[in-house]
């Protein structure tokens, strides 16, 4: 049994396709350093706030969480040259985060964190686009990043958490409480958002979003046991205690 | 031989039902154009949602449609080629199964009880019952590979020495893959989807069902591939007037595909979190491996192509293209395979960089998914399917085609809309633009703060191409309907139905590709190996569990009673 010469040749030439395609991908890979996201261990979960810290020159870490239907931060402002080490997890379903132009890909699944580097070259308004169906207003989910001449450092919007900080600051709560668990005249922030609290009256209750609303309302009506009786009232608006509340769940 | 007359009546119904509800599939496939550049700014038209449109056009056309047709023709070749009887009871429950599935999905999506789409990520949750009818559907699509595979070995020991006809051989191959690739999908639904919507689980591993769905969802694709396959090698060269140039290449192709088909899914989930490269990277490479099967099938059926061209007195180096049956009404089948081969080099093209690993950074998940299988399921396989259906339903009825002019106009009509389609979603895909989005209320409306001019074009091109080949479809439904009203022909009538099938020009006996056996264990044991580390990486990262989400509310669903 002999084979056509054509189909042998077809047959090869088939195979030596491939094969230059996987040496072209090899080279990208590694000869050009572009790889896939790869898997991020994770020690316990996911962080749940999003945040922008500056690294030495112009690197920045940014983490991003997605949600129903935006995500956090909504505006980033680098200089140019800037390099991001991006970090970004979702809090309900599936998203995806395309930052059109760049090679940044990422799929936010739940329970997971996706990981991604870019280097802004070239000055301007690049997209940030949800490009996973995550429901109903998903055409909706978008952000920004602006890179800019004119600019010597990072600028950030629409971080609720960062503004909750800000706002305990502003308010004057830091002088009683802490956010790194030091102790102070009121209990600490620190990890206390969700847990059981014991009160004055000997009652437990759990630090949710009611005992928060009531306490900063009405401090006079309940204290936490071991603490003074001494906290202001203080003139909060709905837009602010969500802010606060929204830093202090994942603190 | 004729066919069984139970068995005719079973695959006229595959055929007619899902082509019934096709015509939903396309109508909102033109309207998903309209959306997308702009002409339409709303998130519904007549009472059904963009996205709820978006998930009946998926699971319709590329699941409901593609396996019915699959199945029909497999009954059609396996009781033509291997002139034998096949179970009726078998083919019944199968239908039945199938049918049942079907409606139930389509009752929930049309509800809007599961405007998930096709793919039905979680932790968005649809109705149970949408579920229920998945799992039904694919039930009944396994029951025919196993009542062919007693006819199949009652053949082989009958016909010793024989080799077996390659259109079995084919439908052999396309039920084996899917038999291989429905096993995790069913597991995501009946352990992981089901329990949770039903609320008996609370939280779902969200990275473990996704890689269960893209076990599925990428052999997902050859399955639909492989019968049209079946119609290239088998039908394609005798329609062109000469023989298959390579009866090795065809058998070699469907060994191929059933080893190669299932351990690459990961492909889909380059751009995921909590898999390794290294596991991403192994299956990138078995995904390229696939091209050479279907590079081979390219080269091939060309040479089938050339050979009949010169049989027709074809003369020179390119001159013989000139020889082919492209505008011969007599002969209408022919452009529907013709032209989908030649929509097929870009889909297989286009694939070859989706699959390029590091490439998929660029284009995944955006207009450039579907501009590509656009090409593929929506072109060889769509026109495979429609080419198909109308000679087997036409050739069961003993029916005239009325009239092959226009059958004939068809397939030249959805080509070139398609490539306008896909050339405009190429280009989207390439700038940014999402797949699978309601574009013209925020990046297509000039009045939000999201819009994109420089998506313009694309999603203009998209409107282009989708409008011709909505009127594409609604001249195949003319001469469809007009073929069924017609009498049936005298002088047919006696003569039994029977598909074309080519012989083959060269044809070595190589063992190697007729023993179906080592193929399938060869592939279970690839996927094993492939799969292995990637879902035992996903179990030991302790990744937390999601619950629901309903399409419509940030607030996760409460489950608990």
């Amino acid at each position: 049994m002999s084979i056509n010469v054509f189909e042998k040749r077809a047959f090869l030439v088939a195979v030596a396709s491939v094969a230059v395609s996987l040496a072209l991908i090899a080279y990208a890979t590694w000869g050009m350093g572009i790889n896939v996201p790869t898997c991020i261990p994770l020690g316990s979960k996911p962080f749940e706030q999003a945040s922008v810290t500056k690294h030495e020159g112009k690197n920045y870490e940014v983490h991003y969480v997605a949600r129903m239907w935006a995500f956090e931060p909504s505006v980033l402002r680098v200089p140019t040259g800037s390099t991001l080490d991006i970090y970004a997890v979702t809090k309900d379903v599936t998203h995806g985060f395309l930052i059109a132009g760049t090679n940044v890909n990422l799929m936010l699944v739940p329970g997971a964190v996706a990981n991604s580097r870019v280097h802004f070259e070239k000055p301007g308004i690049y997209t940030i686009v949800c490009h996973e169906y995550c429901g109903r207003n998903h055409q909706n989910m978008n952000a920004r990043i602006e890179v800019s001449d004119q600019i010597a450092d990072y600028s950030v919007e629409g971080l609720p958490a960062s503004e909750g900080m800000k706002l305990l600051d502003a308010k004057g709560c830091l002088a009683c409480h802490s956010v790194d668990g030091s102790a102070g005249v009121g209990p600490t922030f620190k990890g206390a958002w969700g847990t059981p609290v014991t009160l004055t009256d000997g009652s437990t209750r759990t630090l949710d979003s009611a005992l928060f609303l009531q306490k900063v309302l009405h401090p006079d009506t309940i204290t936490v046991k071991d603490y003074p009786p001494v906290m202001p009232v203080l003139p909060l608006t709905d837009d602010e205690i969500s802010k606060i509340e929204a830093y202090l769940e994942g603190l | 031989m004729e066919l069984q007359t139970n068995l005719r009546r079973i695959i006229l119904a595959e055929l007619l039902v899902p082509l019934a509800l096709f015509i939903f599939g396309a109508y909102h496939g033109v309207l998903q154009t309209m959306y997308l550049s702009g002409v339409i700014r709303a998130t519904s038209v007549a009472g059904i949602d963009y996205y709820q449109g978006l998930t009946a056009h998926g699971v319709i056309n590329a699941i409901v449609l593609t396996t019915f047709f699959a199945v029909a023709l497999g009954y059609t070749v396996v009781s033509q080629e291997l002139k034998s009887r096949v179970s009726i009871a078998g083919a019944a429950l199968s239908l039945a199964l199938m049918l049942l599935g079907a409606v139930m999905a389509a009752a929930m999506i049309f509800l809007g009880k599961a405007s998930v789409l096709y793919t039905f990520y979680p932790p968005l949750m649809a109705h149970p019952l949408f579920y229920v009818g998945l799992v039904l559907f694919i039930v009944g699509s396994w029951v025919p590979l196993w009542t062919w595979i007693p006819v199949y070995l009652r053949w082989r020991k009958e016909n010793r020495g024989w080799k077996t006809p390659m259109g079995v051989v084919g439908i052999l191959a396309t039920f084996t893959v899917w038999q291989m690739a429905t096993l995790p999908v069913a597991v995501e639904v009946l352990v992981q989807l089901l329990p949770w919507s039903l609320g008996w689980t609370h939280g779902i591993n969200v990275m473990l069902s996704r890689t269960l769905f893209w076990f599925f969802g990428h052999p997902l694709v050859y399955f639909w591939l492989l019968p049209t396959y079946v119609m290239y090698y088998t039908m394609l060269p005798k329609l062109a007037g000469g023989k298959l140039f390579s009866d090795f290449a065809g058998r070699f192709t469907f060994m191929a595909l059933i080893l190669l088909s299932c351990p690459l899914g990961l492909h889909h989930q380059f751009a995921d979190p909590g898999i390794s490269t290294t596991s991403k990277g192994i299956q990138g490479v078995l995904t390229l491996l696939v091209a050479i099967p279907s590079l081979l099938t390219a080269f091939t059926l060309a040479a089938s192509l050339e050979y009949a061209a010169r049989q027709r007195g074809g003369k020179g180096l390119f001159g013989w293209w000139s020889k082919l049956p492209y505008f011969n009404p007599e002969n209408w089948l022919f452009p529907y395979l013709f032209c989908g081969l030649l929509i097929f080099l870009f889909g297989g093209i286009t694939g070859i960089v989706n699959a390029s690993y590091s490439m998929n950074n660029v284009v995944h998940n955006t207009a450039w998914i579907p501009a590509h299988f656009h090409l593929t399921v929506g072109g060889p396989i769509f026109l495979g399917i429609l080419g198909g259906s109308l000679f087997i339903v036409t050739g069961l009825l003993k029916k005239p085609v009325v009239s092959g002019t226009m059958a004939m106009i068809v397939p030249y009509l959805w080509m070139g809309g398609t490539f306008i389609f896909s050339s405009g979603l190429f280009m989207g895909g390439l700038r940014g633009e999402p797949r699978r989005t309601n574009l013209g209320l925020t990046y297509m409306n000039p009045a939000s703060p999201s819009y994109r001019s420089d998506w313009w074009v694309p999603a203009h091109m998209g409107l282009v191409g989708g409008c011709i080949m909505g009127f594409a479809v609604l001249l195949y439904f003319i001469v469809l309907i007009r073929s069924l009203a017609a009498a049936s022909d005298a002088a047919a009538s006696k003569a039994p139905f029977s598909l074309p099938t080519s012989e083959p020009y060269h044809d070595e006996d190589v063992p190697a590709v007729r023993n179906f056996t080592p193929w399938v264990v060869a592939a279970v044991l690839l996927c094993a190996a492939a799969y292995y580390v990637p879902i035992r990486d996903i179990a030991k990262n302790g990744i937390t569990t999601a619950p629901g989400f309903r399409p419509d509310s940030p607030a996760a669903v409460n489950t608990t009673h």
